[in-house]
């Protein structure tokens, strides 16, 4: 594609495209040029799918099949990190350019920082991941191609961090601080005078010209703006609302293969929109899905693999870095339960009375490992003495376990009571597809030991209302950012889990949220992380965070069930270097732990 | 008559008022609002966007504001500018949005809708004249049948068969070589090959109903005086039957044409959703799901605008094709 369009005149040879010294991704095997790599998307709101397959950062995460992660350059020729981790060095590749062919210079990250980041117009307050301490992070340009970043306390997980999320808002693009200047310029209130601004915001359909900017922002967002220069494999041909969006190769993509040549070898993408399940398994089995893993569900596997010859794929596998578990709501209304809730042997008995080898076979084929929720084998943070904490399955110690805390009293259907004489039920709030049949295989384990479990199925949108109103008892969950629990340890301190509450608390430093008790085991899992990321090496930090984890697993305030699924992939037989067995997580970019840029369609 | 239409017309207006009211506070009824379902989204697909965040987009989206404002802001876009506001989950103006897949819609409708009447028409007409007949009985069983299935399940069904002993790629209107290109030969051509498993099951389920309808219309006619008369007159049967009772049986199905208007429009939805047809009806169950206010409230404007214009036309037609009805 890109050959005719040199000799055309259009484009100038590849060499000058390239940087003086390309980053070099090894491929599995030097692949062939051209192909349209087909997939399917579920409408904007599953744009995560397209950008996952090509995400740019200053450092990526890297992992051989079964090996552990770990962090390569992305488009800078090198970095470092000074002794106490507050200053961080990156170097540009000398020579990288955008899309349309312009330098990509410190310049650029200049623009992002000053006018863009720092601009109180389009950013009102900066996530504290880039302000620790409620201090934003400071730029200094060195040259055109180096700059530093700047923190004034030790931050020893920012490049884990930059690995996952990057720089964050305005753009969800997350471009690592490049902002394409010289496009963009023109719709920033810094260089464009307000009249500009009006008729910009105008052409692109919006109200005001901050609509421009931001994660849907009409402008910046590559997946709606063909125009907007980008520095990622593939650029966007033709946005939404069409039903079939499609992605082009970008001419000037900065890495090559073991060979020297040019990266991505597919010219194109294309996502075909569905709306049903179904239609999408259909889509497989009739080969119109050239690769892909979003949305191939584990549950279907049987009949993938049933129709892998006629639909001429193969079904590939990674491992999922989430554990299906139980989240009971430390900060529940329900005082009894509350209480019973906080009492470390109601929890054992609680996860000791799953018998997770059952829910395996019945519900997920036999394809999970019945484990805790703790971290996946391949990540830093894996223990395997951890994974097996209380989740081995014995009845007869859950019913001596609730016994020995005073819940000996029964009904006449044999539930156990509660102190306060009402029937020890526990309703549990399900949104997931497998939720229903999961949780009757748990009922009847629970009703073994004597408590009643009332699932409830609700809707994803009450599911996030009940958990931020602090109106559930329990809820059935697939515990994730199990991988590199430095780059999010969010949800194992109680955000948006078992302790929201709690950790509202210790984020609005007590403003609102609640207070746990004084001798509450969360206070440690809290000043394990504040040693964590104020740590000035990399040893001390690990040591606390590792403290974290266990202190979390060990607590057992998350019931895992089953984890280590499958996530897995339909590949058709002609699309080549697919790798197998990596870890599929939100931290490690999903489908991007790949390089799908090495990725080829035999013609 | 003309007087009526007016008055009828006239009539409207409050009506859809009304309408396009109700149903903008009925979206915005469930917990959350677009920021939430949209939050939720990515949550299940395994992202967060921080409280900042959620926040920066309600103030855009002018989230915050009063109902009444909001949909001040709307109806007023809508009536000064036919302008239908900006759907936030496609960041696209819902004009384009509603457009585009119109056609379709209107078309795979309008063929379903035929393609029911000319199955349902003659064999109601067969078995009321052939009461209790073999083939009284086999379409009984079938209709009873076509009713009883749910469409999403024959959908499924067909699709999974062609596709065992066809080999034909279903699902869709067109097969993948041909999406976003412009519409040829080859390409209609293919569409053709596609579009009798939606028509079959929206047929299917619709002519069933149908058939017991004019069925009992006709056993109900054919008892009349006036068609012994006619018979005594010496015409024959097939003179007798399609020139009066079936002329009268037709009434409910005159009646329902203005209904055929906003289904046309809505579709079968779920059908819709199971086939991945690309027509109106997805996008509107999309819309609702995610609380895209604008998107879902101007579908549903439409839809009831459509349902007005329906009525007064089937009322027409049926003072057209009914004599006996007068408007006093």
């Amino acid at each position: 594609m890109l050959a005719e369009q040199v000799k055309a005149g259009k484009l100038p040879p590849v060499e000058q495209r390239l940087p003086e010294k390309p980053t070099v991704l090894q491929a599995a095997e030097v692949g062939k040029y051209g192909g349209n790599w087909q997939r399917a998307y579920k409408g904007p709101g599953d744009r995560w799918g397209p950008t996952k397959l090509m995400e740019e950062r200053v450092v990526k995460w890297s992992q051989k099949p079964g090996g552990p992660l770990e962090l390569v350059p992305g488009y800078i020729s090198s970095y470092s990190v000074s002794a106490d981790s507050r200053e961080f060095t990156f170097t540009l590749l000398k020579g990288l350019k955008w899309s349309d062919g312009e330098p990509v210079t410190t310049e650029d990250v200049r623009f992002w920082y000053e006018d863009v980041f720092m601009n109180k117009d389009l950013l009102a307050s900066i996530d504290q991941t880039l302000a620790p301490g409620g201090k934003p992070m400071q730029l200094e340009i060195v040259d055109e191609q180096t700059f530093k970043v700047k923190f004034e306390e030790p931050y020893v997980y920012f490049l884990e961090i930059l690995a996952k999320d990057s720089t964050g808002d305005p753009s969800l693009d997350r471009p690592s601080f490049l902002f394409p200047k010289h496009y963009l310029k023109q719709f920033n209130n810094k260089y464009a005078s307000e009249d500009e601004l009006t008729a910009a915001a105008l052409k692109f359909g919006v109200e005001k010209w901050t609509d421009l900017w931001g994660s849907k922002g009409a402008a910046t967002a590559w997946w709606q703006n063909p125009d907007l220069p980008v520095i990622t494999a593939w650029k966007i041909e033709k946005p939404a609302p069409g039903d079939v969006v499609t992605m082009v190769r970008n001419p000037y993509y900065y890495a090559v293969d073991q060979a020297g040549n040019q990266l991505p070898y597919i010219d194109r993408i294309s996502h075909k929109l569905f709306s049903d399940q179904e239609a999408f398994n259909l889509m497989i089995v009739q080969g119109q899905i050239d690769m892909q893993m979003r949305y191939v569900e584990p549950q279907d596997f049987t009949f993938y693999k049933e129709n892998e010859a006629k639909g001429g794929y193969k079904v590939h596998r990674w491992t999922q870095a989430q554990t299906w578990s139980l989240v009971p709501n430390l900060n529940v209304k329900d005082e009894v339960l509350r209480g019973l809730f906080e009492t470390s042997d109601f929890r054992e008995a609680l996860s000791v009375a799953i018998d997770r080898e059952t829910v395996n076979e019945l519900i997920f084929s036999g394809l999970a490992e019945a484990r805790q929720a703790s971290p996946v084998s391949g990540s830093p943070n894996f223990d395997p003495e951890l994974e097996t904490h209380w989740a081995e399955y014995d009845p007869d110690k859950a019913n001596a376990l609730l016994d020995g805390v005073g819940l000996d009293k029964r009904d006449d259907e044999g539930f156990r009571l509660r102190p306060d004489g009402k029937r020890l039920s526990i309703v549990v709030e399900i949104e997931h597809s497998n939720g229903p049949k999961t949780m009757e295989v748990v009922a009847a384990n629970y009703k073994d030991i004597g408590v009643e479990l009332l699932p409830r199925i609700i809707d994803r949108t009450q599911w996030d209302a009940d958990r931020d109103n602090n109106e559930f008892q329990m809820q059935w969950y697939p515990f994730d950012r199990l991988s590199v629990v430095a780059a999010d340890p969010r949800i194992m301190m109680g955000n948006d889990s078992y302790a929201h509450q709690y950790y509202i608390w210790y984020t609005t430093k007590g403003a609102s949220g609640i207070e746990p008790p004084a001798d509450h085991p969360i206070r440690t899992l809290f000043a394990d992380w504040d040693k964590a990321a104020k740590a000035a090496d990399r040893k001390e930090a690990d040591a606390a965070l590792n403290d974290l984890i266990k202190t979390f697993v060990t607590q057992g305030w998350v019931i895992g069930v089953v984890g280590e699924l499958p996530a897995i992939s339909v590949v058709k037989d002609n699309f080549k270097n697919f790798p197998d067995d990596l870890i599929e997580d939100d931290i490690t970019r999903g489908i991007g732990l790949g390089a799908t840029q090495q990725m080829w369609m035999a013609q | 008559m003309l007087k009526y239409i007016v008055a009828r017309s006239m009539w409207a207006i409050p009506t859809l008022i009304f309408v396009s009211f109700i149903s903008f506070v009925i979206i915005q009824l469930p917990p959350g609002d677009f920021v939430t379902a949209y939050a939720a989204q990515l949550r299940n697909s395994g992202d967060f966007i921080s409280e900042t965040e959620e926040a920066l987009m309600r103030a855009r989206y002018g989230l915050n504001d009063p109902l009444l404002v909001q949909y001040w802001r709307w109806i007023s876009n809508i009536v000064l500018h036919g302008d239908f506001g900006r759907s936030l989950e496609w960041n696209a103006a819902v004009g384009d949005l509603i457009w585009e897949r119109l056609g379709l819609t209107l078309l795979i409708s309008t063929l379903s809708m035929v393609f029911t009447w000319l199955i349902a028409i003659p064999v109601g007409v067969y078995s009321a004249t052939r009461q209790y007949s073999v083939f009284d009985y086999v379409f009984t069983v079938f209709g009873f049948l076509g009713k009883g299935i749910p469409d999403f399940l024959l959908a499924l069904v067909l699709m999974w068969m062609t596709y065992i002993w066809l080999n034909l790629d279903v699902g869709g209107l067109v097969s993948p070589q041909f999406e976003g290109q412009p519409w040829d030969l080859p390409k209609i051509v293919n569409m053709l090959s596609h579009i009798w498993i939606p028509l079959l099951v929206l047929a299917t389920g619709g002519a069933a109903g149908l058939i017991r309808v004019m069925r009992a219309n006709m056993l109900d006619e054919l008892r009349k005086p006036y068609v012994e008369t006619a018979y005594a007159q010496g015409f024959g049967e097939r003179t007798v039957v399609w020139r009066y009772p079936v002329r009268i049986a037709l009434n409910p199905f005159i009646s329902t044409v203005g209904w055929a208007l906003p289904a046309l429009f809505s579709g079968d939805v779920i059908t819709a959703v199971v086939l991945n047809l690309p027509t109106t009806g997805p996008l509107l169950l999309q819309a609702l799901k995610m609380q895209d206010m604008y998107l879902a409230g101007s579908f549903i404007l439409i839809l009831s605008v459509f349902t007005v214009i329906g009525t007064l036309l089937s009322d027409i037609l049926l003072a057209l094709s009914d004599p006996r009805i007068r408007f006093s």
